[in-house]
């Protein structure tokens, strides 16, 4: 365990190294907020509340995931670089597991992200934006639970993806394309209250929803009681489904990796 | 003419040099189309729900994006090499250019084109003028369509003589990426919506700093007059083409300045 610590810990350090890098995802992180939030304002126009979704649900849905989503944001080229360059083998060696190893350096990178990226741009949304006050030091607690939750569903899907080095020449497509369905489905840039129904209907049967809505919807209370409970017990599923899909896709993959090396 | 056939020629180079790799060239401009669209994908949805967004209906909004990304795949066929030109300093290959017989910033356009962003970029321009501009109620005559000719060739101008101006900046500096981030990319996310839904200093900036209100918003304007126009000077719906020609003369004479500046950063 402490040597993972110190894997995501290695990471977070090297990222304090480049300054400008983090006022750069601040103004990034906040721009892309801002055009959300005013898109919605000239869409919400005069009305109150539309479908019992208010103004400032919708943007408090932004700053949750849209903020989150800036710093969970991985380097999905990581396994296929290795894998090009040949120091994959090396990885191999160390008495180290490479999938835990590859996980704390992701999480390492994103603590540092939601600490100099999301909490400033959340401060500022705080002071700018039609922003909704958490109902309870208890929601916020469960909340931060089930970011964690959706942090892995999120990592899962992406590990999937990134398997995929083995067989493709570069995944760079096909991690792009990935990326759509998560940036369109999770609700990220199109609040999941807004979807056409059947496509909300289908979403809801998806990890997707996992991610950040889930989250988004204990923070407002609209998830309350037993539903809180349900909807970490559907997040800790999709997490479970799809770790064994990416180990199955891992273990294949690694066993052409061998056959390769001779 | 032999700049146009040299310009040519190297073009045919970058196109083969991408089909080398077929299956993967295919996959990422599938990639590159769907990104981009991404956000339209969004904005689609979210018209089925609300209908409008300040008066402008689904195929108008279509047509304001449409303008945006065919500029940008004319871009990045000329403008590659200055897209990517602090990497080029860095690297020392802008070196490389000083030694041929040829002007430089003729050589920084007429090599390298990324292919697969002008393919992913200019399929979705392309789909999204096809679905929207029978729609939205434009009288296609011989008027309108030298204006929309012109528009398209200024929106290029704008947008290449913003990207020398930052090629420019890398003459003074060694970072200038992140200066671009803010001013180009960071900017261009507002412009895909009508800017009278932004706040003043919003649209300030897009209209006299980044003046992207030129690329697509006016030239929208002049061809589909929405009642948001009444807060702009009309005579920006004609100056429209001619913007760009200014920023470009501008960039030239600024780029013509800073290259004296330059000391290579090798040996």
């Amino acid at each position: 365990m402490r040597v993972y610590l110190e894997f995501a810990f290695k990471k977070f350090q090297n990222r304090l190294t480049y300054r400008l890098d983090f006022f750069m995802g601040i103004i990034n992180t906040v721009i892309t907020i801002i055009v959300f939030c005013l898109i919605y304002k000239a869409l919400y126009g005069e009305a109150d509340s539309i479908d019992g979704i208010t103004f400032s649900m919708v943007a408090t849905n932004f700053v949750i995931s849209l903020g989150l989503s800036g710093a969970f944001d991985f380097d999905e080229m990581f396994l296929q670089n290795k894998l090009h360059d040949g120091s994959i083998t090396n990885e191999f060696l160390k008495p180290v597991n490479f999938k835990l190893r590859m996980l704390s350096e992701n999480i390492g990178d994103s603590i540092f992200k939601i600490i100099f990226n999301f909490v400033p741009a959340l401060l500022f949304s705080i002071f700018f934006i039609d922003f909704c006050a958490p109902k309870s030091i208890l929601s916020i607690i469960l909340m931060i639970i089930s970011v964690a939750l959706g942090y892995l569903v999120l990592w899962m899907i992406s590990f999937i993806v990134q398997t995929w080095c083995f067989w493709l020449f570069s995944v760079w497509g096909i991690v792009t394309i990935k990326n759509v369905f998560v940036n369109i489905l999770s609700g990220t840039m199109l609040p999941i209250w807004f979807m056409p129904s059947i496509l909300r209907k289908i979403v809801s049967y998806t990890p997707f929803e996992s991610i950040y809505f889930t989250p988004v919807r204990i923070y407002l209370g609209e998830m309350t009681g037993k539903d809180i409970f349900y909807g970490m017990v559907v997040q800790i599923f999709w997490i479970a489904v799809l770790y064994l899909i990416g180990n199955l896709f891992w273990k294949n993959g690694v066993r052409k990796l061998v056959v390769q090396g001779g | 003419m032999g700049e146009l056939r040299i310009a040519l020629q190297s073009l045919k180079m970058s196109i083969l040099a991408k089909l080398q790799y077929r299956a993967d060239s295919f996959v990422a401009t599938l990639a590159v189309f769907l990104r981009e669209a991404t956000g339209i994908i969004v904005i689609y949805l979210a018209l089925m729900k609300f209908d409008c967004i300040n008066e402008w209906n689904v195929d108008e909004m279509l047509f304001l994006f449409s303008l945006l990304f065919i500029t940008y795949s004319i871009i990045v066929v000329l403008f590659a090499d200055l897209r990517d030109f602090s990497c080029m300093i860095r690297e020392g290959r802008f070196d490389r250019l000083m030694v041929r017989p040829r002007g430089l910033l003729f050589q920084l356009i007429s090599n390298n084109a990324d292919v697969i962003a002008a393919c992913g970029h200019g399929m979705l321009g392309l789909v999204l003028f096809v679905v929207s501009a029978g729609r939205v109620g434009i009288h296609w005559d011989f008027l309108t369509v030298i204006y929309y000719i012109t528009t398209v060739v200024g929106g290029v101008l704008i947008q290449g003589g913003m990207f020398i101006i930052f090629s420019s900046l890398s003459f003074y500096f060694v970072e200038t990426n992140s200066i671009r981030d803010i001013f180009y990319w960071n900017m261009r996310r507002f412009a895909g919506y009508p800017i009278s839904i932004y706040n003043k200093l919003i649209q300030v900036i897009m209209i006299y700093v980044v003046p992207f209100a030129f690329v697509n918003y006016f030239p929208a304007q002049y061809l589909l007059r929405k009642p948001d126009m009444e807060e702009y000077p009309e005579i920006y719906l004609y100056i429209a083409p001619v913007v760009g020609i200014v920023i470009y003369m501008a960039a030239y004479v600024f780029w013509r300045i800073s290259v004296k500046n330059y000391k290579s950063t090798g040996n």
